[in-house]
Order: C-alpha cells, then structure tokens, then sequence
C-alpha cells in the first residue's frame, strides 16, 4: 500500500489533472442563477394567483408577538430571526443541523432554525431564547436551573440546549438523568462540558415541576 | 469577618446575559450600513495563483470591495505568534496567492449582503498553476517524494556557520525549511508495521539509554498513529469591524482581550494604540485564539477600503481550514522496564505533522510530558516537524501533552500486565514527586523541574474513588457479546505563568471594580481570580463589579488564556493587587484620620483605626482628594507598560491601584490529572460503551470548586474524544479533505459521554505560589484519552489497536484477526 | 468560477396545499423543480450550492401527506409523516416495533422532529467525494473516487458494486424491507405502488439515482401490511457516535416462529450497498430451521457470500456478518 505510485496515471486511476480541472470547474455546469438579491429581487416574482405560490411579506408570530417581515424564498428561520427581527440569541454554529445552537421551539417542538424554511412557519408559534424570561425579567425554571448550577462554559450552545429542554420537558416533565440526555441529545458542545450541563438541565426540570 | 470566596460555588455575573440570550458574541452586533464579507477559498491543496479576474464581480451591484493579500500589510518575521511560535516570512498572511492547502483564503468580498458576497465569489475567474503537494508527513519523507513547500518540506536548522577567527561556536541558526528525505534503506529496514527511523531534525538526551534498556527487564516498542483534530469552537471565528476616528473597533472572539491588540495591529499594519477589541463573550478557544486570530484583519481591511463596517461570518467549513486542529504525532517508541515497572529507559521518535507554516511545538512537547510524567532517568527524544499542505495547527489543549500521553501510556499498561505489576502502581512507582525534573538539559546542564507534584496522592484517591479493585478484577471476562475494561492514566502539563498585573479601583460609590484582561472564553477566571482580591481586601462579593472585553475601558496587562495559564497568573497579579489595596486603603485612612496606616484593618468593606472608621466609599473619595498615586494621576512604578496606560486613563475614578505579581517562583508550574475509565466492548461489533470515568485533580488550591468539576470534565472529554472518534480524513492523491462535516469529522455528543462521572480535586496548594492555585485547562485531556485507551486495550487486548481515534472497525478487525490489521504509517484514514 | 459553499441560491418556492396542486406545479416545472419535504437533505446541496434549481415545490403544506392511519391490520403512513411521529404512534409501537425502533435512531432529536419518513427512505447517498461536488458516476461523470487504490472509503460499500460504491444511509429503509412495505407513488398520470425492495436502486440499474421516483412523481405514502405484525423482531444500528451518525451497517429482521422453528422470516440490511439489500438467500435457507446459535451463525456466513472490501471497509464484512446473526438470533446474547 505504501509504495503505491501517486502520479500513476491509468484509467482506472483518475489522474490529478483531470481532477484538478473538474475542482475548478465545479459548479460551472449548474445553473448559474443571476445574481438576485434584497427587496425586489427580479426572479422572486410574485404571482399571487398561481396555486401555492408564496407572497414575500409575512406575518410570524415570534415569542408571541406578531412580526411583518419581507422573507426571501429560500431564506432561513435562523437568518430571519438574526438578522431581520434582531433575535441574536438563535446562534449559528454549523448551519447544517449538526450541532443544535440555533434551536428554536415550533409549535412547542424543538427545530433547527437552520434548517427551517421561514415560509414554511407561517402559521406556527416560534419561541427563540429570549422569550422564556416573562417580560419582567423572570426567568424561565430551566433557565433558573441553569443560573442555579452555574450550567456550560463559553455557553455558544446554550440556547440551543436550553430550548432543546424546555421543548423536551413539555413531552416528559419528570425524567431521569438519562431520558434528558437523550432529550437534549441533538445539541453539541464544545466545551465538552455535558456533566454539569445535565445537572443544570436537571435543575431546571425541578424548577418547572415546582412551578 | 470577610466573606471566605476562595474554594467557594458561586454565580458569575455573565451568566443571566448567557441564558437569555443577551449576551453578544461578535456575529451578534450590527452597525448601520454594515457589509458581509465571504471569503474565496482555494479548491487545490497547492498552487500558484496566475491571474485574478475580478471585474464581474465587482461590476455587480452591491459588491463594495474585495481585498487580496495586496492589501496585507508585509509579514514581520520573528514577531511573536503565541504559544512559543515565531512569524517568519514563512508565515501564514490570512490570504494568499500561494495557497498552502485546500481551503486557503485567496480573498474577500464585501457586498450589501451574504447572498451578494456569494454570487460575487462565483464570479470571480481564477487562474491557477497546480504545484505539487504532500498531505501525508512519512510519505513526505520517502525519496523523490513531493514537498509540501517550494523550499523544502521539513521545519531543521541549517548547518552551523563555521566557527569565527577567536574560535568561538557560532550560534546555532534558526531553523527554517529545508528538505529532508529519508533513505529508501530507512524505509526498507523498518520492521512490519513500524515507522522508519531515518535523520531526525531535532534530538536531546538524557542519561544513558543503552545502559538503560540494558537494566530492563522488558522492553517494549511501539508504533503509534496519531489524529489531527480540529478545534471545533462552537463559536466560528466570526468577526465585525469598522473605522470610527482613526480607529479600528473590532468584535471578535479571543483568548485574551489585552494580548489580541498587539497582533490585529501587526495583522492590519497599524499601531496598538488604534486598535480597540470588544469582545464580551467568546464561543470556545481550547488554544484556536490564542491571542486572536490572523482572519481579523479580513474585516478590518475590507471595511477600510469599503469605508463601511463590515461583518465577516465564518462558516462551519471554514472553520474547518482556517480553525486551528491539532497536529497528529505519528511515533516509534521503545521503553525499557524493571521488574518492579520502573522504567529504566525510553527511546521516542516523533514526526509531526506541521501543517504548511510555522513549525509548531507539539513534538517536542510530547517528549518534555513524557519525561515528566513517568520520570524516566534515560531518555532519548528525536523529531522531525514535517510540513504538509492540510489546515494549519495550532495549539489546542495540551498541545503535544495529550499525544505524548497517547503514545506512552498504551505502553505503560501493558509493561504492567506483562510484569505483573498492578496498572496504578506502576504508575505510581514512575510518578514524578515534588520537585520533579523533565526535559533536555540546557546548555548549562541544568533541567527544568516542577513546583510541586502530588500525583502519587491523586493516584490513590483515585484508585478509591472509582473503586479500580473491583473494576480490574471484571476486566477482560467476557459476558455474552461483552468485555469489559478498565484503565488508568496520569496526565501532566503546564499550568501558569508569571509577570503580569492586577489592576482595581475602590469607587467613591464603596464599589469595587475589577479590571479584568481575561478573556471571556468559559472557562469563569475571569471572574475567579479576582475574588482572591476580594477576599483579601476584605469586601464583600456583592459590593464588587468586573468590567472585562472591550479595550476601550482601560484593562491591564493580562496573561493570554491559553496553556492553563490564567488561574495561576491572575491569581497571583490578584493577590498582588489586593495586597497593594489593602495598604493604599490604610493610608489613605491615616491621612483622612491620622495615625500610622498599619494601625488600620481593613475588613468588611471598611477600614477602621484610632481615628475611626471609614467606608469604602469614603477611601475612593479621599483618594480622588488626594490625587497623585491614589487615584492613578501618577502611575505604580513596577507595573507593565500596558497596565500604566490604562491606570492614567482611569485616573479620578477613585482609589485606582495597580500592582505586578512579583511573587518568587522556584521551578515551572504543571498540573497533574490522573483519570480512571471502565468502559464495556461488544465483541460482535466492535462498539463500545463508556460506562465510567473519574477523575482527580492534582491543581494545587481549588478557586472554583464547580468549574474546575466542569473544566475536568470538559477537558477530559476533548480527550475521550480522541480517544473514540474525532479525526480528520485526506484523500492522498488529491489532497483534499473529506471529513468537514461533524458527522465525519466526529466530535463526540452527550451521549457519547461517559454514562457516570466522578471527580475529585487533592487541594493540596502549590507552594511556589502566594494563593497555591495552578491551572486546570489542559492536564486532563491526556488523562481522558489515555484512560480510555487503556482501558479498551484491558478489554480486548493490548495488540488490538496502533492508532487512534479506536473506533468500531478498528476494534472489530482486530479481533476477527487477532491482532492489530490498519494500516501503520498512513495518516487521515 | 469560483466555488462557495453557503447561502442558499435564489429560488422560487410554491407551497401547493394538496397532492394534486403539488403534481401540477411538478408537471408545469418539469425538469428544474426540487421537491421539499422535511428538507435535511435538500438543504446540504442547495447550501454548497452544488445542486440548483429555479423552483422549489415545498409539501409542508399538504395536509393529506401527514399522519399515520390503520387500515386491514396494517398502516398507511403519509410520506410526510415525521419520523418523532412515526416513533411515537401507538400502533406502530404496538404491532411493527422496529420501524419506531429504526426511525427513533436516526440522527438527533430535532431532524427526527423534522425529518419525513419519505424524506428518510428517498435521501441521497452521503457518500464524501459524492457530497463534495464531485463529477463522479452519481454525478454524471464517468469514475468514482471512491473506488481509486488511494481512496478513502470505510463507509462505503461491500457488495453490488458496480463503478459506484456509496451506500444507502437510510435506517428505516431496511425496517420497511423487512416489513414488506409497499410504497405509494403518485404522478399526474396516475398512480404505482412498488414493494419496498424495489423502490430502491443499485448503480447496475441506474447510477444516478437511489430510487425508482420520476420527474413529476411523489412518494406519497407507505403502506405497511399486517403481514408481519407483532412478529418477532429484530433491529440493530451500528454507528460511530450515538447522535447524529448514519449507520456503518444497520439490520431489520420480521420473523415469525412455530414453537423454536422458524416458520417465515424477512431479513434486511443496509449501508452494505447503495440500495438496502434484502436477504432472501437467508430467508430461504433459515426458514424451517430451528432458532438456534448453529442456525444463525450459518444466516451470518451465508449473508456475507460474495462480499468485497474496497481499501478500509473490510470490517463491515464481519460486522454484517455478525448482525445478520444476531437478527437470526435475537436478542439472546451470544455463547461464544
């Protein structure tokens, strides 16, 4: 195996250079969608009367206020959170569902804001971070439960958990350990500190339960 | 009586910020008319760029500028990197018309938006000119191989000069990039499965290993593959910038507040002075921001040349390339025991994978861990750093210590089982003890030791703690489809610095503000340490304030969070500090109050003598009274320049004291983490299951008892990881990567984690230092891989595994086999 | 031109509110239209940019695709369905336990939440070289890089290669194998129903593709007959990490038993191939048998009969063997 010669170039060996061409190239065959963009972008018509088609201002009901926003067709939940209704909490840690820092509750389920298509929310409740504290600055129980235990290190992925748990605990208010950990399960952190998260998840099930 | 704040659970300040989603990490701030950058990445791992066609792009609407390595101001060699690393002119710019590897930074855009900036990317023609290129270090070193650079494809020091006309050696040169290759006999006299031995480009010795191996009643040998590992921060290194009168603001994630600044302003060509840095909250470092990073001048540059404020947000596979990761260690070695498990000698060779810049210290960090750690009186150490066209490395948590730890520990466990000998004495008969030696001699014969060493003490508590008696004796039984296995690791690395200064102001409000240079990375020192002013000074908590990240609000001179560093550092500068405020706090009284000032206590937030009491908030008015030296009019002499600027601006605000840490040190700080593991294999499948891992600190004086919990988990965790699964993978032929997503690239989740914790802190205080406090960041991740390491072999035996990370396949072959079956050189499989 | 792999491209999105406006929209956009359903998978292409189309039909909206309904001691699961929903169905816990057992695996929480059934089975490979916009034979070029002597490819594929080497990642595929599911598809023209096994393809019947879905169809339901319900069951996943990993080798087994004998049996395995291979070989020679060690063990060495490593997946030749027999087995634990 080690001595196997790199350079070689056979058939059945597709050489660097043909390799190399096609990396440059990559994308070159596939459509290459002008360049469209902002408010009026040209290829975003708005056909109003075709069936299903999709008008762009919309209303989303965000920690239970109703909020009129211009949506681009392909834009996400996370970018419209961030960067249109200035709800920076929803982190983006991969973009890609692998790691849970933009978790938001949908209808009270936990969702990848990365992954959602804003559109596809029209009619949902989105909960982010920063609508469990009550208006007044109380904080949510699973919150509390974090501050009480002094829960995460650099804390990127905390909102994500934090809504991950929240969303858990509405299916299984009382749960072991172990039940949570799966519960919480699709969130990472880097910190790797997983231990005195879970004791701090833990805490907040108990808050809540005494609630 | 003052509150007792040292080994004391509290609440930082930071944390309702954190939990409601206020706190701002640099891609959560937003400027008017701000721009969003993308950066264009090179698609081949090496390559010289041609030509550049920009103008499609820039004719778009909404594309504002783009910046190439033009706009860089030129590289400054011997300039500083952090972590012991050198600029050369070698040196990563941030982007490039050479790129070094796949996914290199060619340049940046700035548009009106992110999906702008894209399409603008897609516009732009790029002619390159393929260059050849290595991804793998030993295939680097074969005869007639390709060089990773065009000027060779080993980090070594030239030959010496000749010796000058007086006689005199002349110094020994830089080391720079020369190439190297080994001889095809290097290769072909390698035994099956080992590395080849050929010329090293760096070695030292201790003692005598011949007479070593030839005492021993063992000898063992081993060659170990070792894993590059990204950092991974959740946080990408994101950062915004913009110009305001003259000067640089820029948010972004680093390691330290204070350090950073001097490295934007060499990355951006201005002067320290022009540089203000927020940054409130950083998304994990683990040594990736140590201080900062070089694609902070991205931004910066592009908002100078756009004249608008510019966001940069790193993506996922970004990250990847321009993150940091860890450098694999690939090594032979060989380790002579007595019978009683001393070990009489060690021989190791390391090749590291150097990524293709700055030759980093891994390899040679490893050989210093593994002489302190297991005290071996003869030893060997010889390196090669060889340079390959993959991301660049960077230090991350215990750089070179957790892979040092990988290779030898695997062999400390199985000259254990060979002799008889029980897992954690041997440990113990090895361990180092109070002032223990390590590492090359200089040049005056003299090796380093350490402060203190208490492992032996950890060893035990462990050994009860997580009940290693009972666990060994069910090791290796099978029941069903299940083994089970226990192992036990020492890990060792440095933790804390000296020289740096504490700086606090007593309001004429009776508050008390910490400044605090730390960066806010996680790890909560920058918030512990100065309780240790707190506590001296007497006040209570609840009446002290921390002001941290962001330049601008005049912080002093800070150790860089990196190398477990801070909790020892700022400690003392913390202890410094307080002791300076006490006595300034006693003058100022017997100058409002009469009397000698040594005749006043200070205590509960007052200060109280012969002529009376007075109330913090009295001493800062006082002080304001008295200008000059108390309230930062005229500057502490000692302190570190930076320290002095920042009291002058802070002059007025009250009582402002400044001190140095200027406490003794005798010997080089380290901690010590021993870690225990059971874990339980299926044998059908090869998958394993971690059911328990303890853990005991051996860190000196605990500050934060819940923290440093959390700290050893999370470092034993980054360890377990490499242990199980993280990696990156390289197709060789077009040296390119292919695990840029975390589900290839395998950080472990929650519930990869060890189903059951237990931990243990000795508090036994350094005595080398005025608080006993060392750092806790890196030592446990070696004890959290190598526990798991050993463990695993304890289950399925100790031939089953060469390399790591050990996953399911690695251990299923095995055992279909009955012996080790991947492959031993190849890296990034 | 230059690659960037994030942002979305622009697209037109229609969200049509039944199965029919969805087919219409597909049928008027023929040729450039990409069908959402929970969208993990689609989003990874349109965000590298690597696939691209001008118009997305988005089925979040069409009621008629979700839910779950029991009909002749069987299911009828609309494609839509997610898979926490498919998991937590009192009747798929109840009579096909390793469907829910399959889709409770998949990934993590929150894709389970959002992931469709339709979506699990139709997914694309994930083979690395595939997903990073390489011009190999699943991308209509003409080598897979998968399969050069230095390729890296330890998840890659031991059997039924044929120039193409990726595997099928899904975990519910062979579960619906084993339960001989059917699998609705619906067009303009009308409507096909294929067994499970079919609905999957290997690169020797078309490279490109993982399954038999035509422009301008939808999945829109998977029946599951009563067949196979409260049978004897046996699911099993192995992954490198417990979150989030697709499968290195997963098995489903349906098998029904008189006394200790085994009276009929169905048996599947996936990311061993680029379809979810059903192992009638196995059926055949294990039916009649008794369920024994003796007899599994021989289901296991039968099962891998002319398997192939490619350069680092050797080992999912003993890890399919030895699933396959534990499938046999079941759950007792293994005597040697």
């Amino acid at each position: 195996m080690d001595d196997m010669n790199k350079t070689e170039e056979t058939p059945n060996n597709p050489s660097r250079r043909n390799f190399i061409k096609g990396v440059i190239a990559a994308g070159a065959t596939v459509s290459s969608a002008s360049y469209l963009f902002r408010t009026n972008a040209a290829g975003q018509t708005q056909t109003a009367s075709a069936p299903g088609s999709v008008e762009r201002l919309i209303s989303l009901s965000v920690n239970g206020q109703e909020r009129r926003v211009d949506v681009m067709k392909q834009e996400t939940l996370a970018q419209t959170l961030r960067y249109k209704l200035g709800l920076t909490g929803t982190k983006l840690g991969c973009d890609r569902a692998e790691c849970g820092a933009c978790t938001v509750l949908i209808d009270d389920v936990p969702h990848y804001a990365c992954s959602v298509l804003t559109h596809t929310v029209r009619t949902k409740k989105i909960v982010t971070i920063e609508g469990l504290a009550s208006p007044e600055g109380t904080l949510h129980p699973v919150q509390q439960g974090v501050v009480d235990e002094q829960g995460f290190q650099c804390a990127f992925c905390m909102p994500g958990f934090v809504m991950s748990a929240v969303g858990y605990l509405k299916t299984n208010p009382n749960p072991t350990r172990e039940q949570l950990a799966h519960g919480v399960s699709g969130n990472l952190c880097r910190c790797q500190d997983y231990d005195k998260i879970l004791t701090a998840l833990m805490k907040g099930a108990e808050n809540l339960r005494s609630a | 009586m003052a509150d007792k704040l040292i080994g004391q659970n509290y609440t930082t300040p930071d944390i309702v910020a954190k939990v409601t989603g206020k706190a701002k990490y640099a891609e959560d701030f937003r400027v008017d008319g701000m721009l969003f950058a993308k950066l264009l990445l090179s698609p081949l791992p090496h390559a010289r760029v041609k030509n550049i066609d920009t103008s499609a792009a820039l004719a778009m609407p909404g594309v504002k500028a783009i910046v190439t390595v033009d706009d860089l101001p030129s590289p400054v060699a011997g300039a500083s990197l952090g972590e012991g690393i050198t600029a050369s002119t070698l040196s990563e710019r941030g982007l490039t018309m050479e790129p070094m590897y796949h996914g290199e930074p060619i340049l940046a855009v700035a548009a009106v938006d992110e999906l702008t900036a894209a399409e603008a990317i897609e516009k732009i023609e790029i002619e390159y000119e393929p260059l050849p290129f290595a991804v793998d270090p030993v295939e680097s070193l074969r005869p007639g191989s390709a060089n990773a650079r065009t000027q060779g494809n080993v980090w070594m020091r030239p030959p010496a000069a000749p010796a000058s006309a007086d006689g005199k050696p002349a110094p020994p040169p830089r080391p720079d990039v020369l190439e190297l290759k080994w001889t095809a006999d290097d290769f072909a006299n390698a035994p099956a499965g080992h590395l080849p031995l050929g010329k090293p480009a760096d070695e030292w010795v201790v003692g005598d290993i011949d007479a070593g191996f030839k005492e021993a009643a063992l000898v063992l040998e081993r060659t170990w593959v070792g894993n590059n590992t990204s950092h991974q921060v959740l946080e990408p290194r994101s950062a915004m910038a913009y110009w305001q009168n003259g000067k640089l603001f820029l948010h972004a994630g680093t390691q330290s507040t204070v350090q950073t600044v001097p490295n934007v302003a060499r990355w951006v060509g201005i002067k320290p002075e022009e540089v203000v840095l927020i940054s409130e909250y950083t998304g994990g470092g683990f040594g990736s921001r140590i201080p900062g990073y070089i694609a902070m001048a991205i931004p910066a540059l592009l908002s100078k040349k756009a004249q608008a404020p510019v966001m940069m947000r790193i993506t996922r596979e970004e990250e990847h390339y321009i993150g940091r990761a860890r450098p694999a260690l690939h090594s032979r070695c060989k380790v002579g025991f007595a019978k009683d498990g001393r070990v009489t000698a060690v021989d190791l060779f390391v090749v590291t994978e150097n990524g293709p810049f700055d030759q980093v210290g891994d390899g040679r960090s490893a050989g210093d861990t593994i002489s302190l750690s297991y005290q071996p009186k003869n030893m060997r150490w010889r390196g090669v750093n060889v340079l390959t066209n993959t991301p660049p490395r960077g230090a991350q948590r215990a750089p070179g210590g957790m892979q040092g730890q990988a290779i030898m520990e695997p062999i400390l466990a199985e000259a254990a089982r060979k002799l008889g000998v029980d897992e954690v004495e041997i440990h113990k008969i090895n361990a180092p003890v109070g002032k223990a030696t390590f590492g090359a001699a200089n040049q005056r014969g003299q090796r380093q030791y350490t402060t203190s060493a208490f492992v032996r003490e950890a060893l035990d508590r462990g050994r009860e703690l997580f009940n290693w008696d009972e666990k060994k004796a069910r090791s290796g039984k099978r029941v069903g489809s299940k083994v089970r296995g226990s192992g036990v690791a020492v890990s060792a690395y440095s933790a804390g610095s000296v020289g740096f200064d504490g700086l606090l102001i007593v309001r004429p409000d009776g508050k008390v503000q910490f400044q605090s240079g730390i960066g806010n990375l996680g790890t909560h020192a920058i918030i512990d340490v100065h309780r240790v002013a707190a506590q001296i000074m007497g006040v209570p908590w609840d009446q002290c304030e921390v002001v941290w990240g962001n330049t601008s609000k005049h912080l002093p001179w800070t150790c860089a969070s990196g190398g477990s560093q801070t909790t020892h550092a700022m400690t003392r500068a913390a202890h410094a500090v307080g002791t300076r405020a006490v006595q300034m706090i006693q003058e100022v009284a017997a100058k409002a109050k009469g009397g000698s000032p040594a005749a006043y206590k200070v205590a509960d937030g007052k200060v109280s003598g012969q002529g009376g009491t007075m109330t913090l908030a009295q001493i800062g008015q006082k002080a304001i009274e008295l200008g000059g030296i108390y309230d930062g009019h005229e500057a502490p002499d000692g302190v570190n320049a930076w320290t002095k600027t920042s009291v002058s601006a802070l002059a007025g605000q009250g009582l402002v004291v400044a001190a140095k840490d200027d406490y003794k040190r005798d010997g080089q700080t380290r901690s010590f983490v021993v870690g225990f593991a059971e874990v339980e294999v299926d044998v059908e499948t090869g998958k394993y299951t971690i059911l328990e891992y303890a853990a005991v600190a051996d860190v000196g004086t605990v500050i934060n008892p819940r923290s440093l919990k959390g700290q050893t988990f999370g470092g034993s965790m980054l360890g377990i990881g490499h242990a199980t699964s993280q990696k990156w993978v390289y197709d060789q032929h077009y040296g390119v990567p292919l695990a840029k997503r975390f589900h290839y690239s395998k950080p472990p989740s929650i519930l990869d984690a060890p189903q059951k914790y237990e931990w243990a802190a000795l508090d036994l205080p350094d005595p080398e230092t005025p608080v006993g406090a060392r750092g806790i960041g890196e030592p446990p991740v070696g004890a959290g891989c190598c526990a798991i390491l050993n463990a695993l072999a304890a289950a399925v035996g100790d031939d089953a595994f060469r390399r790591m990370p050990v996953q399911a396949d690695i251990i299923l072959t095995a055992l279909e086999a009955g012996h080790a079956v991947h492959e031993p050189l190849t890296a990034n499989i | 031109m230059a690659v960037i792999r994030d942002m979305m491209p622009v697209f037109e999105l229609f969200q049509p509110a039944s199965i029919d406006e969805a087919l219409n929209l597909l049928d008027a956009h023929q040729g450039d239209v990409w069908v959402l359903g929970g969208g993990m998978d689609s989003f990874d292409w349109l965000k590298d940019r690597t696939k691209r189309v001008s118009t997305v039909v988005d089925l979040s909206q069409v009621g008629e695709l979700r839910g779950i309904k029991e009909a002749n001691g069987g299911l009828e699961i609309g494609a839509m369905t997610t898979l926490t929903e498919v998991v937590h169905h009192p009747a798929v816990q109840a009579k096909f336990r390793i469907l829910a057992e399959a889709a409770e695996v998949v990934a993590s929480p929150q894709i389970r939440n959002q992931a469709t059934l339709g979506g699990n089975v139709s997914q694309d490979t994930r083979c690395w070289y595939y997903r990073s916009g390489w011009s190999c034979y699943r991308a209509g070029g003409n080598i897979c890089y998968a399969d050069t002597p230095t390729a890296i490819n330890r998840e890659h594929a031991i059997l039924q290669q044929d120039r193409c080497v990726a595997v099928s990642p899904s975990d519910t595929a062979p579960a619906l194998v084993a339960l001989d599911a059917e699998f609705v598809i619906r067009s303009k023209g009308g409507e096909r129903v294929v067994k499970a096994e079919d609905y999957f393809l290997g690169p020797q019947i078309d490279i490109t593709h993982m399954t038999v879905l035509r422009p301008g169809e939808l999945l829109t339901a998977i029946r599951i007959p009563a067949t196979w319900a409260n049978a004897q069951f046996y699911w099993e996943k192995v992954r490198d990490r417990n979150v989030w990993d697709f499968p290195l080798v997963n098995v489903a087994s349906a098998m029904k038993l008189s006394g200790t004998t085994i009276s009929d049996v169905r048996i599947a395995v996936g990311a061993v191939a680029a379809r979810p291979l059903r192992l009638t070989a196995v059926e055949a020679a294990t039916k009649g048998k008794p369920r024994t060690e003796e007899t599994a063990s021989a289901a296991g060495e039968l099962a891998i009969q002319g398997a192939t490593p490619l350069r680092y997946n050797a080992y999912k030749i003993p890890l399919m063997r030895n699933l396959v027999k534990r499938a046999i087995r079941g759950n007792a634990q293994a005597t040697t």
